[in-house]
């Protein structure tokens, strides 16, 4: 499995001969898997191991790639981090992966507080470098260890979006490698290449048009080689690293951050502590917490864990309404006080809350986000459900998403009735909602856990709800006649209009279409009509 | 028995990797920015994801599944690596998964293949086969003994130098005869029947003749009837502390002795009062966590047993996650002389960016031990260090070699030298 010789040897000459490799052994490591985000799920079944592996340095010798890509017809896929394990993999024979960890460019602009990152740096990086200068962006429950650029394309959620929206929101100028090799630029340095001030340019404003729908194009619309995303303010003393593995944190420095955990009487209380706590316009971080992570906080190990978990219950679940808030004295340390006062006002003496102990440290979410640690428990994860929605909208969700997981539980970890993760964003004008998948990757019933995914969609669908999975995880010809009109369509109107031979990633965006296409375990589910997916190809919807 | 180098007891911590490369970055709380952002030092040299511990599980798991053959580029992967475990320490903190013993059962299985180790590998272990050192010298081994060096003929503590301050970096193995004799601890020498740890045997997968090296060495301790190992050495303290062990299937706590590094008897005293410095030391200096005495420095837990559903092991497992490593003992050491400034590196403790020179890659991959230690050394210039301290003759020596080769005015200094020239 290798790329035609004549390509080789021309990208050979553009990044020099150490910085590529079609050698078998060199492509096994760059195969997802077997398992990983979404890669102990039956996508994995069309993975494909690239035919040869390349680390461009410079916007340049991107443009060169995937020009040479387009002479030569070879299929290529972007790749940052490869954390997003079950798109970062080529779904074709002999595809080009291109790796952008060389781009680790980060420049930031302390007075106008923006960053112009590169495709390969990642979260920890930015927020390191931010914070030197009094700044800060938010980590995503993606992890500290993804691509910064992939991650604000996708959404960037984290409890911090509270206060500084969600990242996508967050995204100013870009730097684009269109499928055909030529650069789009968007925002301020669409007039002027070195300006990434502003996300506003001339003509329409096509950010959206990078995300495609919701979690972006996983790689199959070119290459963002550069973006600048927005910082804010942080206060000023810098949260300082503390402890040796496993037990590291970030040691708060009080008076100007602290963590507060409550425990309110009811899901109810909780949810109007969350409006409240918006309403009177405190607080910088706020996330209800699944009573697992509680669990994997306070367990040693995974036999530990389980130890925890097998003592849990229906009742304990639906009692343990956890609710974490960050508050920060941006301004001042009478900020925080100030703050907190209020927060006891609104929890404590109004709803009825009990405030427990904090450690003076935070482990997640300021510096860190252990996204690595939700495999700790069973060996499989995968987020197969989350949306940017109202409160009112993810609490029902909540609710239905629980019971239908009891009919696919095992292989599903049993949750006793979890009804998933929710947070309020942007001063609670939007929340957060996702429901964690766990499963054993050994289980006879493995290919439920496929069945889920689509019984997930098909309840959105008959239940109205929003998603924001609809053509990432989830079939593009089920969900896209449901939702937009015909959002689906669209897609592939863009994907023909910008990559007429289907190089970038293909089949993006019906990659799950294909895998539902080929797995025999998924026909018994499959009851809507969809054009037969070819991997080289662009879909097509007649 | 459980053969703790089987590559088969392995397949679960292969198989569960998930990519987050935990083993490749420095723990996102410690990350220092954009620079010294790695701390894997093969995937720092080669950026293809094979020369990282999640790129080497894939390709062994394929050659476990009969997908790839060895090839030369196979073994480069395999032994292109110092083994320096800051893999294992990053994997353990969210997933408990075991890539260094991965990596070392990939070379094991390499050896038993007939494919490994590399040539120069041989060529040590022919050395010390046949000359009882890694360098294959002549010489007698107790050439580093002065004159004014007190050495019991019968104590509980034997001090066992190690090849390197036996022969190459002799004035470590006379600082630590004479801090000892300054402490007033008796102690004896394996005296005619010293030799090599084994250390570059067992590294380099050639387990069969390491085991032998292992049971012959343990032999010799125990007819001293001294019960503690005392070395100089991070190498030799973790080939008796865990290589052994880990060989024979014991616990360490079930091997009959005791193995401490200079450090840790030297810190104590300190802590104590009952050890101090009288010369000042006017030197601004990073300290260099050697790897196997840090995060690798804890001692081997013997483990067998079943795993269950979700992966549960029972009887649960008591990892090592590089925790308690030799870590603070040294800082407390340096913190203590009078006008030595002790500053931190970027990437330090369990985070700590490998020397270069372990694993077997001095030997095969000269090239790539000199990179990483001119890394490492950028990273004292970047605190404004003049020098660095370390606890291992080997990592003194390569990066004195990196400085001098690159004019970059750093003296790598042993610590026992430090702790005699103040004392």
């Amino acid at each position: 499995m290798t790329i035609p010789q004549a390509a080789y040897k021309v990208l050979e000459a553009i990044v020099g001969p150490d910085y590529i490799s079609q050698d078998p052994i060199d492509c096994e490591a760059h195969t997802p898997g077997p398992n990983g985000f979404e890669t102990d799920l039956g996508v994995a079944t069309i993975l494909k191991s690239p035919g040869c592996v390349i680390f461009p340095s410079t916007t340049e010798e991107v443009q060169k790639i995937v020009k040479t890509c387009n002479r030569y017809k070879v299929p290529f896929i972007p790749i940052s981090t490869q954390w997003w394990s079950g798109r970062g993999a080529a779904k074709v024979e002999d595809a080009l992966m291109i790796d952008l960890k060389r781009m680790d460019q980060c420049d930031i602009d302390d007075k106008h507080m923006f960053a112009v990152v590169g495709s390969g740096l990642i979260y920890s990086q930015l927020q390191e470098e931010a914070m030197k200068r009094g700044l800060y962006t938010t980590i995503p429950g993606g992890g500290s260890q993804v691509g910064v650029v992939a991650n604000h394309i996708l959404y960037g959620s984290s409890p911090l979006n509270y206060r500084t929206c969600i990242a996508n929101r967050r995204i100013l100028g870009v730097e684009w490698v269109l499928p055909d090799g030529e650069i789009l630029r968007l925002g301020s340095c669409a007039l002027d290449k070195d300006d990434y001030l502003w996300g506003e340019g001339i003509g329409p404003d096509l950010r959206g048009m990078i995300r495609g729908f919701s979690p972006g194009w996983m790689g199959s619309m070119g290459i963002v080689t550069k973006m600048s995303v927005k910082l804010v303010p942080f206060q000023p003393d810098k949260p300082m690293p503390v402890g040796i593995s496993p037990d590291t944190a970030v040691e708060l420095p009080l008076k100007r951050i602290n963590w507060y955990n409550f425990i309110l009487p009811s899901k109810d209380a909780l949810v109007k502590a969350m409006y409240e706590i918006a309403n009177a316009e405190i607080g910088a971080g706020l996330t209800k917490v699944p009573l697992f992570w509680r669990a994997i906080a306070k367990a040693n190990n995974k036999e530990e864990f389980w130890e925890l978990w097998d003592q849990e219950s229906e009742e304990t679940v639906a009692a343990m309404n956890v609710l974490r808030v960050l508050l920060i004295g941006f301004t001042s340390e009478k900020q925080l006080e100030y703050e907190e006062r209020v927060l006891q006002d609104i929890i404590v003496k109004d709803l009825g809350g009990k405030q427990t102990r904090t450690k003076p440290t935070d482990e997640s979410w300021v510096k860190n986000a252990d996204s690595a640690s939700m495999w700790m428990m069973c060996g499989g994860y995968t987020s197969l459900e989350f949306d940017f929605e109202a409160i009112s909208h993810a609490v029902a969700k909540g609710v239905d998403c629980s019971k239908l997981k009891k009919g696919y539980t095992p292989p599903l970890m049993k949750a006793y009735g979890d009804q998933g993760w929710f947070q309020v964003g942007d001063y609670g004008h939007l929340a957060l909602f996702e429901f964690l998948t766990y499963q054993d990757p050994d289980d006879e019933q493995k290919h439920k856990v496929d069945e889920w995914s689509v019984a997930l969609s098909k309840m959105n669908i008959e239940n109205r709800y929003y998603t924001a999975q609809l053509a990432s995880h989830k079939p593009l010809f089920l969900t896209g006649p449901a939702y937009g009109p015909d959002y689906h369509k669209w897609m592939i109107r863009f994907k023909e209009e910008f990559d007429p031979d289907a190089l970038s990633n293909p089949p993006g965006p019906a990659d799950t279409d294909l895998f539902i296409q080929e797995a025999e375990w998924m026909q018994k589910v499959k009851d809507w009509p969809a054009p037969k997916i070819e991997a080289n190809k662009n879909p097509k919807f007649e | 028995m459980k053969d703790n180098y089987d590559i088969n007891n392995y397949t679960y911590d292969m198989d569960r990797c998930i990519g987050c490369k935990g083993c490749v970055w420095v723990d996102h709380v410690y990350m220092p920015g954009v620079r010294y952002g790695v701390k894997c030092p093969s995937n720092a040299y080669k950026l293809f994801d094979g020369y990282a511990p999640m790129g080497r599980e894939k390709i062994g798991k394929a050659l476990l599944e009969g997908r790839i053959d060895y090839t030369p580029e196979y073994l480069d992967v395999m032994y292109m690596c110092q083994l320096c475990g800051a893999c294992d320490a990053g994997c353990k903190r969210n997933l408990d998964l075991e890539p260094l013993s991965v990596l070392e059962s990939l070379r094991v299985k390499a050896v038993k293949d007939g494919k490994g180790p590399m040539p120069a590998h041989k060529k040590v272990a022919q050395n010390i086969a046949e000359k009882g050192n890694r360098y294959g010298a002549a010489e007698k081994r107790s050439g580093w003994i002065t004159k004014d060096t007190k050495i019991s003929d019968k104590a509980d503590m034997v001090y066992f130098p190690g090849c390197s301050a036996s022969y190459v970096e002799k004035g470590i193995a006379q600082a630590t005869g004479k801090i000892l004799n300054k402490a007033g601890i008796n102690f004896m020498t394996l005296g005619d029947k010293d030799t090599c740890c084994g250390h570059p045997v067992a590294t380099s997968g050639m387990l069969d003749e390491a085991k032998a090296i292992a049971r012959k060495n343990i032999d010799i301790l125990k007819a001293t009837g001294a019960t503690t190992l005392v070395t100089s050495c991070a190498e030799c303290y973790n080939t008796w502390k865990v290589i052994y062990p880990k060989m024979l299937s014991k616990n360490f706590a079930d091997m009959g002795y005791q193995v401490i590094h200079l450090v840790e008897v030297v810190s104590k005293l300190v802590n104590e009062g009952k050890f101090t410095f009288s010369k000042p030391m006017n030197i601004r200096a990073a300290y260099h966590d050697p790897c196997r005495m840090a995060r690798q420095g804890e001692p081997w837990v013997e483990w067998e047993g079943t795993r269950g559903q979700w992966g549960i092991l029972t009887p649960k497992k008591e990892y090592r996650r590089g925790t308690f490593g030799v870590y603070q003992q040294p800082r407390d050491i340096l913190n203590k002389i009078q006008g030595l400034d002790l500053v931190e590196m970027p990437r330090m403790k369990e985070n700590a960016f490998c020397c270069g020179a372990g694993g077997g890659v001095m030997d095969a991959y000269p090239d790539f031990a000199m990179w990483a230690a001119t890394e490492r050394l950028t990273e004292v210039q970047s605190v404004a260090a003049e020098a660095v301290i370390s606890a291992c003759p080997y990592c003194k020596k390569v990066f004195n070699e990196a400085s001098k080769a690159n004019n970059m005015n750093i003296k790598a200094y042993d610590i026992t030298e430090i702790i005699l020239a103040c004392m």
